[in-house]
């Protein structure tokens, strides 16, 4: 038997079509100070075949967010609100046994120092064979499972031979490898990559993230990256959602969003990182850090940094807003901000 | 692999020799000497030096030493004072199948139930009951031994006679019994012994198979298999009612000894779960859609077994010297009972061979662990 690497389990969706909504999302920690508001009415859609970014600073809530679709967030998180539907069903009421089976079949993951994702006693090729036993619409035998795992590894670039080997034998590049053909083990119809290569050097970081485009594109899957970095999100996404303190600020196409940003934590952010595309431009400082979220400002959550902040600012919330072309922003002053990131700064 | 156990097994044999050397001058170091103790004081000076010079002991104490080595290294531990003409080795071959049989089920019986109970605390996290169960163990961890000991012969044996107060056999029974008392420990450490090989097989075996059907037949068959094998060998055995006298005597003090110990492994075992469960390999488990069962005990359990190992070498010294005390309190007649009354009775040469065994033991144990960690961790490989 051949396994077929790509198997349609999207119940035949097509490129476009709406996979994954997220509404109105509210996930919190309970600590004995109170409530970390980590992930704060946060929606957006995905579709099948595209990538997707969540971008933003270290503590703004992205990983919270990534974990809550899986309901693997830490033991004191909580989602309090919101619907999570995967192909029309919402994964939020379901039973935790029920919840299991769409884990790594339906969404898998890529973790933020997915270095550390393996067993150190365990040889990689079991651990992935342990998901494909679980899920695998039928039982593979010895030979198939060695088939389906060579076929996934070649897929990122490992020799098949390297199931057989133990984690510590990897470089990091080659542990990274295998756990991006351990998430595509059961063909899910979502991958979630936090952080994908964060903890790898730049050569290594550049070829995996290739990698991983060029496979998406042939298998189109659907895949949401994570990153604080900027130039990765630029790098491989179709559309992008800025995250700040625990909500989304800006919502849009890739291109419309590092070209034109429109919120100012985005235009910040963008123009305090040094170009990676175009000419060089003048450099805008994003000062102070993000805020605490166990008591975050009233009003928008961004104002003690923001320079274009008023006193409605400090009192009222902004809504997350169309303003065309598929583009949303959470701002009251959007129209103040400059238009393109290589203007000069304004403070 | 088998060079390292090579250059392991000098270096080991290296460090008992030095221990034995140390062992013979500072047991010579003793106050008082075996005259003293076991010659009629009535006995005229030139009598006893001459009885003395037939023993060697009028040599010099370096002279005495050369003899000794030289004797062990050809097997020879002495003449017991106390048993004489009795020979150490004979002593202690008569006592050590019994403080083995004892230490070995206490042992396994404590390690795996603390490593059991550590795990499934660790996991289920808050609540009373971890709470109780692990104040319990800590009290039971600190508790005073052998006040201990006494408490739970009066309990067990004395208030609710539910075994036999001490000794390891009933004499009454044992009068025109006809074989040895330790031909019947040899049997029952031999069987208990394939026992445990043969389930250990079965469940390495019941791995293997593709499906859970096949696995769960493997390991369920090997069992039965292995327990039948157990129960064919001994229901006819002309040895069994004697076995089982042993047994009943023998239920108390394994008891006793395993339940301090097995406190310290289940301690051990929870704060080493603990750190386990923060690792990210656990959340990839899960992400994984695993069972909660399996992550505890393939992902989880499997790494925290590994300090526990090591922390079965450091523990080492504790069960032999809890191993001491419970044969004492038990009147359990084995190396720690013999190792007692011979330092008390300034039997030296039998002081000198029982400690040298408990260091051999406890050697051996070292070694044992050092190729353990082999299997249990693929990361460690020895050149
Ligand atoms: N288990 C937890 N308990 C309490 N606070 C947490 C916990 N995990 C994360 N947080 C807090 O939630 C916020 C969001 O964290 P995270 O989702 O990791 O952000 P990001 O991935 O964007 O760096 C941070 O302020 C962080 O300190
Ligand atoms: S709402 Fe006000 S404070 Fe918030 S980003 Fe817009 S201008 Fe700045
Ligand atoms: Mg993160």
């Amino acid at each position: 038997m051949t396994t077929p690497l790509v198997e349609d389990s999207t119940g035949g969706l097509k490129t476009g079509d709406t996979l994954l909504e997220v509404d109105n999302l509210i996930m919190r920690y309970k600590t004995k100070q109170g409530y970390v508001s980590a992930v704060e009415d946060v929606s957006f859609v995905l579709h099948k075949g595209e990538a997707l970014g969540l971008v933003g600073e270290s503590g703004c809530g992205k990983t919270s967010v990534a974990l809550s679709l899986l309901r693997l967030q830490a033991d004191n998180g909580e989602i309090l609100g919101g619907e999570i539907r995967l192909g029309g069903k919402d994964l939020v009421p379901i039973s935790e046994d029920e919840m299991r089976r769409h884990r790594w079949n339906d969404v898998s993951m890529v973790f933020q120092g997915a270095m550390n994702s393996w067993n150190p006693v365990y040889r990689v090729g079991d651990q992935i064979k342990e998901a494909l036993d679980l899920h695998w619409p039928e039982r593979l035998n010895r030979a198939e499972t060695r088939q389906r795992i060579g076929d996934l590894f070649a897929l990122v670039g490992l020799d098949s031979d390297a199931q057989d080997r133990y984690p510590h034998e990897f470089s990091g590049g080659m542990r990274q490898r295998a756990v991006i053909a351990m998430a595509l083990s059961c063909n899910p119809q979502v991958i979630i990559a936090d952080e994908p290569t964060t903890a790898l050097d730049v050569i290594v970081q550049d070829q995996i993230l290739k990698e991983l485009k060029k496979i998406q594109a042939d298998l189109n899957m659907s895949i949401i990256y994570i990153s604080h970095d900027i130039a990765v999100i630029a790098e491989v996404t179709d559309r992008t959602g800025v995250m700040y303190a625990g909500k989304m600020v800006e919502f849009g196409d890739t291109g419309d969003i590092f070209s034109a940003p429109r919120h100012p934590y985005a235009w910040l952010l963008l123009s305090s990182t040094p170009s990676i595309v175009g000419p060089r431009r003048k450099l805008a400082p994003l000062e102070g850090e993000p805020p605490n979220l166990l008591d975050p400002p009233s009003g928008c959550r961004f104002n003690p940094r923001c320079p274009f902040a008023t006193d409605q600012c400090r009192v009222e919330e902004p809504p997350l807003r169309d303003i065309g072309d598929d583009h949303q922003v959470a701002c009251w002053n959007y129209e103040q901000v400059p238009v393109g990131i290589t203007s000069g700064s304004v403070v | 692999m088998l060079k390292f156990i090579g250059v392991r097994l000098i270096q080991m044999s290296l460090l008992f020799l030095v221990f034995l050397s140390l062992l013979f001058f500072l047991l010579q170091a003793q106050p008082g000497d075996f005259s003293t103790q076991f010659l009629d004081p009535r006995i005229p000076p030139e009598n006893r030096d001459l009885i003395a010079a037939r023993f060697g002991l009028d040599a010099p104490l370096w002279k005495q030493y050369l003899t000794y080595m030289g004797n062990v290294l050809q097997g020879d531990f002495g003449v017991s004072f106390q048993r004489y003409p009795r020979t150490v080795v004979s002593v202690i071959t008569e006592r050590l199948p019994r403080t083995f049989f004892l230490f070995t089920f206490a042992t396994l019986l404590s390690y795996y139930l603390g490593f059991v109970l550590g795990k499934v605390l660790a996991w289920r996290r808050g609540g009373s009951q971890e709470m109780s169960i692990t104040l319990g163990g800590v009290l039971l961890y600190t508790v005073f031994y052998p006040w201990f000991a006494l408490v739970m012969i009066w309990f067990f044996a004395a208030y609710l006679d539910l075994v036999p107060v001490n000794q390891f056999l009933t004499p009454l029974r044992w009068r025109d019994a006809p074989f040895s008392a330790n031909s019947v420990f040899t049997s029952i450490i031999w069987s208990t012994l394939l026992l445990s090989i043969g389930l250990g097989l079965a469940l390495w075996a019941s791995r293997k198979p593709d499906n859970e059907t096949q696995r769960r037949l493997v390991k369920w068959g090997g069992v039965g298999l292995t327990v039948a094998v157990f129960l064919a060998f001994w229901m006819p055995h002309e040895q069994r009612t004697y076995a089982t006298d042993i047994a009943h005597h023998a239920l108390l003090p394994i008891f006793t000894l395993a339940l301090v110990a097995f406190a310290g492994v289940m301690l051990i075992t929870r704060g080493s779960m603990l750190e386990t469960l923060k690792e990210d390999y656990i959340l990839t488990a899960r992400a994984k859609g695993l069972a909660p069962k399996t992550i505890r005990d393939r992902h989880a359990a499997r790494n925290a077994l590994l300090p526990v190992t090591t922390s079965f070498v450091l523990g080492l010294a504790f069960i032999i010297g809890g191993g001491l005390i419970t044969e004492t309190v038990f009147s359990w007649p084995g190396m720690g009972e013999l190792l007692l009354a011979s330092v008390l009775t300034q039997d030296i040469p039998v002081a000198i061979g029982a400690l040298a065994m408990v260091g051999a033991l406890a050697l051996i144990a070292h070694i044992i662990v050092d190729v353990m960690y082999v299997f249990l961790d693929p990361r460690i490989r020895y050149q």
